[in-house]
Formats: C-alpha cells, sequence, structure tokens
C-alpha cells in the first residue's frame, strides 16, 4: 500500500476530468499517477519477459509503447489490468496498491473484488476489436455498464449511442459485430471502452489489423480522446501516431526500458543503438 | 420435471372425468364406443365400417400411445438440455468432486450400451424408492430386502400402492421410462454442450474478464450464450436420435406406438373380435414410416429456422446467411 493520500487525490481528479472532458490537459497531468506499474517482473515457465519494467502514467497523461514484436508490450499492458500475473513488482491503480497472496510462481491477487475494481475502471482496446459475437453492436456498449456497473439499461443505450455516434458509427447500433468493417469494429470497441467511463484505457495495437485506410478512422478517433485530456497507454507500431499523441514515449527492448522521454527527445536524438536501429527498421513502415 | 409430469397426469384427470360422465367407461381406463351404428358390425357399409374399426377401444389405445410418444419427447428434451448443461458445467467446477462427478456421468453413458441403461436404470430407481420408502414406512420391519433372489418390501413401500387403478400403474412405468430418457439423452447433451463450450473463443470471455465481469457473469453473460452458436448442430443431432429411440419404450414396459402397430395389424378372426382381417402389418407399419419420417422432417425444419436465429449476424458459415452479404 504505497502513497495512498496522494492516490486518493488522483482519483479525484480523474473523476473530475472524465465527466468534464473539456478540462485542460495541462492542468490534469499536474496529478499523481493514476496508474502505475512498479518493478514489474513476469515469467513465463522460464521465459523472464519483463525484467523489472517501472512506467507510471499521470491524469491526463498519454504513453506510447514502443517496441519489436516480443519485447513484451503486450505483457506489460496486460499486467496493468491483471489479465497476468506479475510474479514480482507493485500495480497501483489510483493510489491503491494490488494486494497479492502467495509468492513466486504462485502469486495471486488476494482479492478479486479489487481486481475487478481495478478493471471496471481500466478499459482495454484490443487489437483483434474482440467484440463479443452474439451481441449487436450497441448491446456490446451497454453490456459491461449494466452488468457491471449496475446502470439501467434505458439509461445505458442512450449514453451507448451518444458514444457510437460519437466514434462516427451512430447508424450501426443493430449490427452485429461480424457485419463491420475492421475500422468500424475497432470504433465500436473503443465506444465499449468508453462506456465504462473509465480512469485510463489501455491501448493494445489498436490499428495493427486494419488496412491504411481503415487505420485513420481509429487515429482520428484516438487523437480526439488524446486532446480530451485521456489518460491512456498505447501499444503502437506507428510512430507518427506515437509522435503527434504521446506526452511519453517508452522504447520497450526484451523486457528492459530501453530509452524513455518526450517524443521529440526520443525520436530526434535517440542516445541507444537498439533504439537507432528499431526506429530506421520501422521508418519505412511508418 | 415435477412440472412437466404433473401436466401429463393433470390432462388425463380431466379425460377420466370428461368421458366417465358418459357411463361407458371400458375395462381400459376411459375408452368408448364413439359412434352409436357400431353396436352391429356385420349391418355396416365399407366406409362406416372403417369408421367404426379405427374407432375400436384398441384402436384408441394406439392414439394414446401416440400422445404418449409426444408428451415423452416434450418432457424429456428440456429435461435432458437441463441435465447435459449441468453435466457440462459440472465438468467446469472448481470442486474437485463436482467436476468429477459431471465427468462420471458423461463418460459412464458414453461407455455403457443405451439399451442396458434403458433396462437398467427404471429397475433402480423404482427399487431404490422402494427400498427407502420400505425403511421409512415400515420400520417394524428389520429383515433384509433381499430374500432370496427376490427383492421384498412391504405392501406400504410399494410403488405404486398394490390397490392403485391401472393408469397409476401405467403413469408410474411412464415416468420411469421418462427418467431413464432423460439421464441418457442428457449424457449425450452434456457431450455436445461441453465441446460447444471449449469451441467459444478464449478471446470473447477474456474481454469479458478486462471489462470487470465476474465469473458467473462471464459464464451466464457471455460464454453460455455463445456456446448455444455451437452446441445447436449437435443437439439437433441427439434430438432426432432421440425421436428415433422412442420405440425403446416398449422395452421399459410402457405400451407405444410399435406394440399398438403390431398388435392391430396382426390377422384377427372373427372369434375374437367384431372386425375380422388378414394381416395388415405392413399397412400398419407403413403408417409408422410415415409419421416419423414427417416427425423428423417437420424437426428438421424447425431446428434449421432455430439454428438461423441463433447464429444470425454471426462470422460462422451459418451466419452468413443472414444479410452479411459480403
Ligand atoms: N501466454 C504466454 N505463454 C508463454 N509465452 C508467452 C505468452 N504470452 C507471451 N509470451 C512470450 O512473451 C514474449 C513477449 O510477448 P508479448 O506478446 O508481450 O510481445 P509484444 O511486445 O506484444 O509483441 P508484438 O509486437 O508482436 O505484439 C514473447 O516472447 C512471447 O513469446
Ligand atoms: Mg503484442
Amino acid at each position: 500500500m504505497a502513497d495512498t493520500g496522494a492516490g486518493q487525490q488522483a482519483g479525484n481528479t480523474q473523476a473530475g476530468n472524465t465527466n468534464g472532458a473539456k478540462q485542460s490537459a495541462a492542468v490534469a497531468k499536474n496529478g499523481a499517477a493514476v496508474l502505475e506499474l512498479r518493478d514489474i517482473h513476469k515469467y513465463f515457465g522460464d521465459l523472464e519477459v519483463l525484467k523489472g519494467v517501472s512506467v507510471a502514467a499521470r491524469a491526463g497523461e498519454v504513453i506510447a509503447l514502443i517496441g519489436s514484436s516480443g519485447s513484451g508490450k503486450s505483457t506489460l499492458l496486460r499486467c496493468a489490468n491483471l489479465l497476468e500475473i506479475p510474479q514480482q513488482g507493485d500495480v497501483i491503480f489510483q493510489g491503491k496498491a494490488i494486494e497479492w497472496r502467495a509468492k513466486g510462481a504462485g502469486r495471486q491477487p488476494a482479492s478479486e473484488v479489487q481486481v475487478r475494481g481495478v478493471r471496471t475502471h481500466l478499459s482495454m482496446v484490443f487489437q483483434q476489436f474482440n467484440l463479443w459475437a452474439h451481441l449487436s453492436v450497441l448491446q456490446n456498449v451497454t453490456e459491461a455498464p449494466i452488468t457491471v456497473l449496475g446502470q439501467d439499461r434505458s439509461e445505458a443505450e442512450e449514453k451507448g449511442r451518444a458514444l457510437l455516434a460519437k466514434v462516427g458509427i451512430g447508424d450501426k447500433c443493430d449490427a452485429y459485430p461480424a457485419q463491420l468493417s475492421g475500422g468500424q469494429q475497432q470504433r465500436a470497441a473503443i465506444a465499449r471502452a468508453l462506456a465504462m467511463e473509465p480512469a485510463a484505457m489501455l491501448f493494445d495495437e489498436p490499428t495493427s489489423a486494419l488496412d491504411p485506410e481503415l487505420e485513420q478512422e481509429v487515429i482520428k478517433v484516438i487523437k480526439d480522446l488524446a486532446a480530451e485530456g485521456r489518460t491512456m497507454i498505447i501499444v503502437t507500431h506507428d510512430m507518427s501516431l506515437a509522435r503527434d499523441v504521446a506526452d511519453q514515449v517508452i522504447f520497450l527492448h526484451q523486457g528492459v526500458i530501453e530509452e524513455q522521454g518526450a517524443p521529440a527527445e526520443v525520436f530526434g536524438n535517440p542516445k541507444s543503438d537498439r533504439l537507432r536501429q528499431f526506429l530506421l527498421s520501422t521508418s519505412v513502415a511508418a | 420435471m415435477t412440472a412437466g409430469l404433473t401436466a401429463g397426469l393433470m390432462s388425463i384427470d380431466l379425460m377420466t372425468t370428461g368421458l366417465s360422465t358418459s357411463g361407458l367407461l371400458t375395462n381400459r381406463y376411459w375408452f368408448k364406443v364413439l359412434f352409436e351404428y357400431c353396436a352391429d358390425p356385420d349391418s355396416l357399409s365399407s366406409l362406416s365400417w372403417l369408421s367404426c374399426y379405427l374407432t375400436t377401444v384398441k384402436h384408441q389405445s394406439l392414439y394414446w400411445s401416440i400422445l404418449t410418444v409426444l408428451i415423452l419427447l416434450a418432457v424429456t428434451a428440456p429435461m435432458a438440455v437441463g441435465l447435459g448443461l449441468a453435466g457440462a458445467l459440472a465438468r467446469r467446477s472448481p470442486f474437485g468432486a463436482v467436476r468429477g462427478l459431471g465427468w462420471g456421468y458423461t463418460s459412464m453413458v458414453r461407455g455403457i450400451p443405451d439399451l442396458i441403461f434403458f433396462l437398467f436404470v427404471p429397475l433402480a430407481i423404482d427399487q431404490m424408492l422402494e427400498y427407502i420408502r420400505h425403511r421409512v414406512l415400515c420400520p417394524q420391519e428389520t429383515g433384509p430386502v433381499w430374500v432370496g433372489h427376490d427383492f421384498v418390501v412391504c405392501d406400504a413401500a410399494k410403488l405404486p400402492l398394490g390397490p392403485s387403478p391401472e393408469w397409476v400403474h401405467d403413469i408410474y412405468g411412464f415416468m420411469l421410462a421418462v427418467l431413464a430418457f432423460s439421464i441418457v439423452f442428457g449424457a449425450f447433451c452434456a457431450n455436445v454442450i461441453h465441446g460447444a463450450m471449449n469451441a467459444v473463443p478464449r478471446a470473447q470471455l477474456e474481454t469479458a474478464r478486462a471489462y470487470g465481469l465476474s465469473p458467473r457473469q462471464v459464464m451466464f453473460r457471455i460464454h453460455l450464450p455463445q456456446t448455444w452458436i455451437y452446441a445447436l448442430p449437435g443437439l439437433s443431432n441427439v434430438w432426432m436420435i432421440l425421436i428415433k429411440a422412442t420405440p425403446l419404450l416398449f422395452l421399459m414396459g410402457v405400451e407405444d406406438i410399435v406394440y399398438w402397430a403390431k398388435e392391430l395389424g396382426g390377422s384377427k378372426s372373427a372369434r375374437f373380435s367384431d372386425f375380422p382381417h388378414g394381416d395388415w402389418r405392413i399397412y400398419y407399419f407403413s403408417g409408422l414410416l410415415v409419421f416419423y419420417l414427417l416427425f423428423t422432417w417437420f424437426s428438421q425444419i424447425g431446428l434449421k429456422r432455430l439454428t438461423d436465429r441463433v447464429s444470425r449476424g454471426q462470422a460462422t458459415l451459418a451466419g452468413g446467411k443472414g444479410g452479411l452479404g459480403r
């Protein structure tokens, strides 16, 4: 349980921030971390995928996580909402550290309720969209607000329609996910994430499964969210997206943070050879 | 289950009271001669002869047995799906004992011929119930229930009670048969549902967890609803097999349509019947063929509609027809 008092405050700042999204991002960013990962170690069997990674996202901050394939970006993101359990290190959300029972390989969160509490306020957008196939687009958006947050149906549907309109697919409410294009599906998935009124959002390569043309639809939505002052961690291979929206860029290499800083610094003046090589290899694609 | 059987009992009660007012009850519960002119069969023209022939007490038993088959199906189907769901869920229980129970149930029925189950289950349930009643209702009798090779319980423990009317015996036998069918077909359903649950993509469930749904909510809001998409073809298959297995009722002492077709189709001499005829079994069995064929055919249409509805808008081959258009 680290710095509870300050974190509590961060939570409050964030709550204000989600309600009045117009609040200036610069003001919000001065708060304490909404989400902090501290010295995360993650093993898959004998393979150490994350070797002591620390990341802190303050309210309103956008962090871009870059790095080559297999460097552990997805795993880090999944540790944040506890889809993966780190064997060592702490996950601190809105000032409250996840409590653990047992150590090492058998480490588990002590409280299932605490984990659900974190997930409720930390929405994730997946590379493959993962919209629930048996539900219509609107139902996808209202499912968690109704079952998890306990909103009543008509209220949730009204908000859901507004969010779908906001991401530009207001006419697709009653379609099923399989009837949408990839870009439309990802925008629906973002609307689903927004419907939880999250304190922070996690994006795992949100545009990697899309054609360049469809990519732009989704990128536009993400840029709008950044401008609103949302707290986000975005894993991406799209360096121009990282440059445009991020306040902080983190370069992950083989489970270690190799370099980190403002986009201008990281992209303009890379210090390590590895980052230079990585940027060269992606500059063709980006 | 109880609700279904009670409904069955009630409808029989209605029939009994409705018909007994006419005062023409025969020994087989409640049937009567329907048409007055049938009193003297020798005087009849061929058409009215046929109308009289087809409404004899025995033929009414045939019609009743068709209803029996339909009731069996109507009660067994939901019970089997319920048991199947319970079995499939048991196999995923966090408790080892429950998992073992689910596994034992499905693999037991898988490994043993159905026929043995149809003979064993009614007998086992009957003896178990009578044994419990014997111990509870006749505490003064402390001796063993197995006397030599016979299973003997006190009169008060008998099921149904000795002096009960014949239809009570028939209903009791029918209930045991329904139980046997439900247990066997429940195990088939459990296998289908278990497999279908495994076919649901892991990412769908993981996403639900990532949005804060509890394990229970994930199961009932996401996992099971998607399970039906994958389970329906398999369950349709089980339904067809169930329809075709109904003649096994006869094995359990329930006089079903096959029994009556054989009984009525056999040649009748004037000594035993007012309506003598030769060997007509071929006609009766042809009738059965048509009955089962029509039944399975209509089932197929119904199931197809259901499958279309469930897979509407899904990224499966079946779902594509629902207007995917690309
Ligand atoms: N469930 C798992 N079991 C075993 N190993 C895993 C598992 N998930 C990931 N890994 C391994 O962990 C390493 C990091 O994987 P991760 O998915 O985090 O990489 P990534 O940086 O997201 O890569 P990409 O850019 O290709 O998505 C890889 O070597 C991968 O093989
Ligand atoms: Mg990844």
